[in-house]
């Protein structure tokens, strides 16, 4: 054989029957061939007994496909909802099987029918973007109504002579030779470098998230859709063009009477009598007003001045233990002097501040203002107390002491 | 032995089974009969006109899309009792539609129906295109569409996960399983034809654009062998799939307290409904399809008779079913059931449970004459009052229990907005584009399963069974 | 051709002589049975019961049968003639079960009211549930639907058999052809008769208690143990040398289709039933499941689920199982064994609240309404032949052949 002629791959007998290629294939087979195919435009009843095919292994894998379908759902559906992330709603067991069936089933079919299609093609190894086959222009017919059997070169008992006579026994067109492919079975250049660029073209937005998820970004994050996270609005201070001051914040209409405040006492609302701090609690006490004043206490006062009011509340004992040189204790609310002031300086303090110690007037309201005053003066009280401040009823219950 | 079969054979059913398909004997012709349609220079007039108005619609139904996402789903009349009325109903009644291309490829094919190979191709495209119209209607009621995949599990960065328990997932699944596995089914069966149309190609480009889709078919018996195989595995996985995924539509509704929706008959109900209205659609379009391409020989009046008993069968159960649940909703004693089916029947929404009960359980009644069932057009009449019944079906079931719940205070006559009514009329629109669309560039008919179905397909066996022959 | 391969085969002596044989073991049965009942002292209460689940597993083996042979002539099968008349002469006994079933109405009528409790004034009194239908649950109007629902079956077993044999010996078509024209409206009787059947005389038993889809749970049982019973009936025959000729692996390998495919949809079709009650959890329905989890009986509904669902559904999956003839008559036997634990289960706990308790009376029962119901079925069959050998589709059926 010549050098540039290509190798024989196949010899290609064409057929105008499902009869005479039926024969033909049983002919092969009897002939002890392995490597022949019969190529038909529909699925013919019966070749593959002709042809002494074995039964393909498809139903296992699709079985397969199926039950890890079953498993992965199931087990998916428990870690999901009854493990990683428990709720319970409607009442309903975190993992009850009659709820999770129809998942499962569903599942266990789309794998299934994955194994099936995936796997029908794995096993014909397509797809296939070129065979030596087409080069014969009639094997169009194969689509249409043409039958072929094709002997495959390879195979142990091939003997070109001897294998066309026995195509050519059974068939009524000329036996053709089928050789190797001249051209390259490699995809043209620009198929690759367009398939290359696409790909590249692909790893873009991952490129994209990786370089969003490492790097430290200076601008604010970009959101193609705004949803209700960031949504247009005028900051305080901001100007607005629409109103005629030109400013954002809208000031009161004039007249405007806070809706819930009507104290109006002055000596309530300020601590003070004229120009003296008032001595007296202005507003009614009563136990509520105590409880009140000491929850309030807790909330406000504590972190510095402490549970018992001697200033040794957790800021002032870090301050101390840093040794901060700038650091004012907070006074002790037994201190002879405290305990001298009226009630009313004692709420303006809270108010207005004092020294290092801010103003808790925006915080706290008026009424809280003076329960926190009426506890203080229980805590001095009680950390100054004697036997005869104890009602005459329970003294004995002191005992030894 | 042979004198007696043939002379069988030129008696009438049932000494002879009737040929599956008229006309074109040989394979070649087939071919040519099917490709033909999608070889000639032009479509038909009618094909443009319907086109025109089709495409028209989808523009419309994009338009609305558009609209309601821009605006917010208050463009909806979500704000009566019935919330998701609208969309609900058309979301169920495409996917029932959806039904019959599976049914005709899988469960008549594990029948061994024969007659189905002429109409499964055009059914599983039906299939493929009604699915999106249902999809659309879970994917644009969120209103924000962009969150949509907020439907399937994936990590996320809030580490929660959906509810695996409840039926509206179940729904996504279910969906989007009967989407893929049709869409696969379909695709399979056509790679064959793709290749006979590579094969039949003129143009470069048809050639590259057929081929590349027919994967280098080339019709090996060992290729086949694997095919028929996955075909049938597929065909007995997508049975239960189309039990299934309209069961599951209907466990949104049925495991819920509401009265009138609360029944167990609702999944096999369903999935009766779901066919019927499937098969009804395959009459509406096939009919007129068959004529304007030429297809009368292979897509026959017999293969339409037998679609027609189907819709009368299916019918038939639809009929049971309504009369089982009301009888139940007596029977049951429960004062709110028996409430929820008076007002089906005599309540503000009579007129809509009367059109559903004529179109459903009346019109197929039709098909008992032979008569009807032969005609293409009377039939297609029947076919079109069924789709309409069975579109009320689920407005009768949807709206009538929402808008009387157990609150009088909640009570409510739900009426559609423009938007609604707009956004439908698309999806009828979108329906009829893809189908006409793949009319004209597909294979409407599966060619190599009718070749496979002609009398010269069958070769003579290697061993004949002792004593009897094909004669 | 068809002449030379199926010579008319019938049972003839043979037959007789099985006959007798289940009749004696029927008479003996009905007499231990009767024996047990009233050794109970509960006023044949729970003999009731046991009789009921015996004439409803007989009944629901017609009923299948009924079903098979509609189906065959609405959709004009060519595969299944041969195993036809088999299932054709088990779907026209029913008339014996009617008068197995008759004692039960009879007691109904006379103010028994151990089996249907509605029929006692005591137990409706009170109770809005039972009072809104008390005009349906009435003894009379129940009675007269019985006969109704018989009468449909009866007349619809006798018809199909008739015709069937006539083309036996006929020269044309026409018996075939007319009952094709006529199997549509007899499938539409059989799904009213069956459906609201169910529901009159399995679902009344609990009668506060209502299901829409029970009628059709009910109906894929039955279907179920008609095809196993139709295995397992042809290979007694063949066994017997009978049918040699004309029943094969194919046919068998189809049966065994629709047994898996029922196997299947009966397992859709109660799960169906049972998740939309436990999910919607409301205490009107779910008591019925509570019931049937309580003590033994709910080692029984596990039984159920894996003997009657996932088991024969593993089983049967592969087609080499429905072709092995071995397994396939083994996996027969176990679902009829399975089909008459579903109907127990159906019916039992209302007389057994406490636990599942099978008794000797129970097997009496059983083997009571079996002995003469297989009785009158070998009488049916006598001199009839077993293959519809007339049948213009038989050809077909003989070369049938799974692809």
């Amino acid at each position: 054989m010549a050098e540039s002629q290509p190798a024989l791959q196949s010899l290609v007998a064409e057929f105008d029957d499902v009869d005479s290629v039926s024969a033909a294939a049983r002919a092969v087979r009897d002939a002890g061939f392995q490597h022949f195919d019969v190529y038909s435009p529909f699925p013919i009843h019966g070749i593959e007994r002709s042809m002494g095919l074995r039964a393909t292994r498809l139903p296992w894998i699709v079985l397969g496909m199926g039950l890890t379908g079953t498993t992965l759902a199931l087990f998916f559906q428990w870690w999901a909802n009854a493990h990683d992330y428990p709720f319970k709603i409607s009442a309903k067991p975190l993992f009850g099987i009659p709820a999770n069936i129809p998942i499962t089933f569903e599942f266990t079919v789309l794998l299934a029918a994955f194994g099936a299609f995936f796997g029908m093609l794995v096993l014909n190894r397509l797809p296939e973007h070129h065979n030596e086959l087409f080069d014969n222009p009639r094997f169009r017919r194969a689509t249409d109504d043409g039958f072929f059997l094709a002997v495959e070169a390879r195979d142990a008992r091939f003997d070109t002579r001897r294998t066309r006579e026995l195509l050519q026994s059974f068939s009524k067109h000329p036996v053709v030779e089928c050789h190797a492919s001249t051209e390259s079975r490699a995809f043209p250049i620009w198929v690759r470098a367009a398939l290359a660029g696409a790909g590249a073209l692909a790893l873009l937005p991952f490129a994209g998230i990786v370089n969003a998820r490492f790097r430290d970004a200076t601008s604010p994050a970009f959101h193609l859709i705004k949803d209700m996270d960031s949504q247009p609005r005028y900051r305080a201070q901001a100007a607005n063009p629409y109103f005629a001051d030109g400013r954002a914040q809208r000031p009161d209409v004039a007249g405007a009477v806070a809706f819930d405040h009507f104290l109006t006492d002055p000596k309530t609302l300020t601590g003070r009598d004229g120009e003296n701090f008032c001595g007296t609690i202005p507003l009614p006490v009563s136990d509520q007003t105590m409880l009140r004043g000491q929850q309030r206490f807790a909330v406000y006062c504590t972190p510095c001045h402490g549970q018992a009011g001697y200033g040794d509340g957790l800021v002032a004992q870090r301050a101390a233990n840093l040794q901060e040189p700038n650091w004012v204790p907070p006074a002790s609310l037994h201190d002879p002097v405290v305990r001298a002031r009226a009630v009313g300086q004692i709420f303006d303090t809270i108010r207005n501040g004092v020294r290092t110690m801010p103003a808790y007037g925006r915080q706290i309201g008026i009424e809280d203002s003076w329960a926190i005053v009426a506890y203080v003066r229980a805590l001095q009280r009680s950390q100054n107390a004697t036997v005869e401040d104890v009602p005459p009823a329970e003294r004995a219950s002191l005992g030894t002491r | 032995m042979t004198a007696s079969a043939t002379t069988q054979a030129h008696l009438e059913e049932p000494y002879a089974r009737p040929k599956l398909v008229e006309g074109a004997e040989d394979f070649g012709a087939v071919t040519q009969r099917v490709c033909g349609v999608l070889e000639r220079p032009k479509p038909p007039r009618a094909w443009y006109i319907g086109l025109a108005i089709s495409s028209s619609l989808t523009l419309l139904l994009f338009t609305m899309v558009v609209y309601l996402i821009a605006t917010g789903v208050g463009v909806w009349g979500n704000n009566s009792p019935a919330f998701w009325g609208w969309g609900i109903v058309n979301f169920v009644f495409w996917v029932g539609i959806a039904h019959a291309g599976t049914l005709i490829s899988a469960i008549l094919f594990l029948l061994r129906q024969k007659w189905r190979t002429s109409i499964n191709r055009a059914a599983e495209a039906m299939t493929l295109f009604a699915v999106c119209c249902a999809g659309l209607y879970p994917a644009i009621h969120v209103g924000r569409i962009w969150v949509a995949y907020w439907l399937f599990p994936f990590p996320n960065q809030m580490q929660m996960w959906p509810n695996f328990r409840s039926p509206l997932l179940w729904d996504v699944f279910a969906v989007s399983t009967y989407a893929t596995v049709s869409a696969l089914f379909w695709f399979m069966g056509l790679v064959p034809d793709l290749a006979t149309l590579r094969d039949r190609s003129t143009t470069r480009l048809k050639q590259v654009i057929y081929g590349f889709f027919a994967l280098g078919w080339r019709g090996s018996a060992r290729h086949w062998q694997r095919f028929e195989r996955a075909y049938l595995l597929l065909a007995a996985l997508a049975t239960p799939l189309v039990l299934s995924v309209h069961s599951v539509v209907s466990f949104d509704f049925a495991v819920s307290q509401v009265s009138g929706w609360h029944t167990t008959i609702f999944p096999p109900y369903f999935v009766a409904g779901a066919i019927f209205s499937g098969f009804a659609m395959v009459v509406t379009v096939m009919v007129p399809a068959r004529e304007l391409f030429g297809l009368k020989e292979l897509v026959t009046i017999r293969h339409l008779e037998n679609m027609n008993k189907v819709i009368l069968a299916t019918g038939s159960m639809v009929g049971l079913a309504y009369s089982t649940e009301f009888f139940i909703a007596w029977y049951g004693g429960n004062p709110y059931e028996r409430f929820a089916f008076m007002n089906r029947a005599f309540g503000p929404y009579a007129w809509a449970y009367w059109i559903m009960i004529f179109c459903n359980v009346v019109a197929p009644q039709f098909f008992w004459s032979k008569k009807i069932r032969t005609s293409p057009w009377l039939m297609v009449g029947v076919a079109i009052l069924v789709n309409v019944g069975m579109w009320f079906e689920r407005f009768v079931i949807i709206v009538t229990s929402l808008a009387r719940t157990y609150l009088p205070s909640n009570w409510g006559y739900f009426k559609p907005t423009w938007v609604d009514i707009c956004t439908f009329a698309g999806t009828i629109g979108l329906f009829f584009t893809l189908f006409l669309l793949f009319c004209r560039f597909l294979p409407m008919v599966a060619i190599a399963e009718v070749k496979g179905v002609l009398p010269a397909a069958h070769a003579h066996p290697e061993h004949p069974k002792g004593g009897h022959d094909h004669g | 051709m068809s002449s030379q391969r199926t010579a008319v085969e019938n049972l003839g002596a043979r037959g007789r002589s099985w006959g007798r044989i289940a009749l004696v073991l029927g008479i003996a049965g009905l007499a231990l049975g009767l024996w047990l009942g009233s050794a109970r002292g509960d006023g044949f209460r729970r003999f009731e019961h046991a009789w009921l689940v015996s004439c409803l597993f007989f009944l629901s083996l017609s009923l299948g049968a009924l079903f098979f042979v509609i189906i065959q002539h609405l959709v004009r099968a060519g595969w299944s003639v041969v195993v036809r008349r088999v299932a054709e002469i088990v779907a026209a006994n029913t008339l014996v079960t009617a008068l197995l079933f008759a004692p039960l109405v009879v007691q109904l009528l006379r103010g028994d009211s151990s089996l249907w409790p509605w029929a006692d004034a005591n137990t409706v009194h009170g109770n809005p549930l039972l009072e809104g239908k008390a005009g349906f649950l009435e003894p009379r109007f129940f009675a007269l639907r019985c006969v109704l629902y018989f009468g449909i079956w009866i007349l619809l077993g006798r018809w199909l058999l008739r015709r069937s044999t006539e083309q036996d010996t006929a020269q044309d078509a026409k018996p075939t052809l007319a009952l094709e024209r006529r199997a549509a409206p007899a499938m539409v009787a059989y799904a009213l008769s069956v459906n609201f059947g169910a529901f009159d005389i399995l679902m009344t038993l609990e009668p506060t208690w209502a299901s829409t889809i029970f009628g059709v749970c009910f109906f894929a049982g039955s279907v179920i143990g008609f095809f196993a019973l139709s295995i397992l009936l042809l290979r007694f025959l063949q066994a017997r040398g009978f049918m040699r000729a004309s029943v094969g692996v194919e046919h068998y390998h189809d049966l065994g289709k629709f047994l898996f495919a029922f196997v299947f949809f009966w397992g859709y079709v109660s799960f169906s039933q049972f998740m939309l009650i436990w999910y919607a959890d409301m205490p009107e329905e779910t008591f019925w499941f509570r019931e049937r989890f309580h003590g033994t009986w709910a080692n029984v509904s596990w039984v159920l689920l894996f003997g009657h669902f996932v088991l024969p559904f593993a089983a049967l999956l592969s087609r080499h199982t429905k072709r092995a003839l071995g397994v396939l008559a083994f996996l027969a036997v176990w679902m009829l064994c399975m089909h008459a634990v579903e109907l127990f289960w159906l019916v039992m706990p209302t007389a057994e609240k406490d636990g599942a308790l099978v008794s000797g009376m129970d097997a009496a029962c059983f083997v009571a309404v079996g002995g003469i119901w297989f009785f009158a079925l070998a009488r049916l069959a006598g001199e009839r032949s077993l293959v519809p050998v007339g049948d213009p589709r038989l050809p077909e059926s003989l070369a049938f052949e799974n692809s």
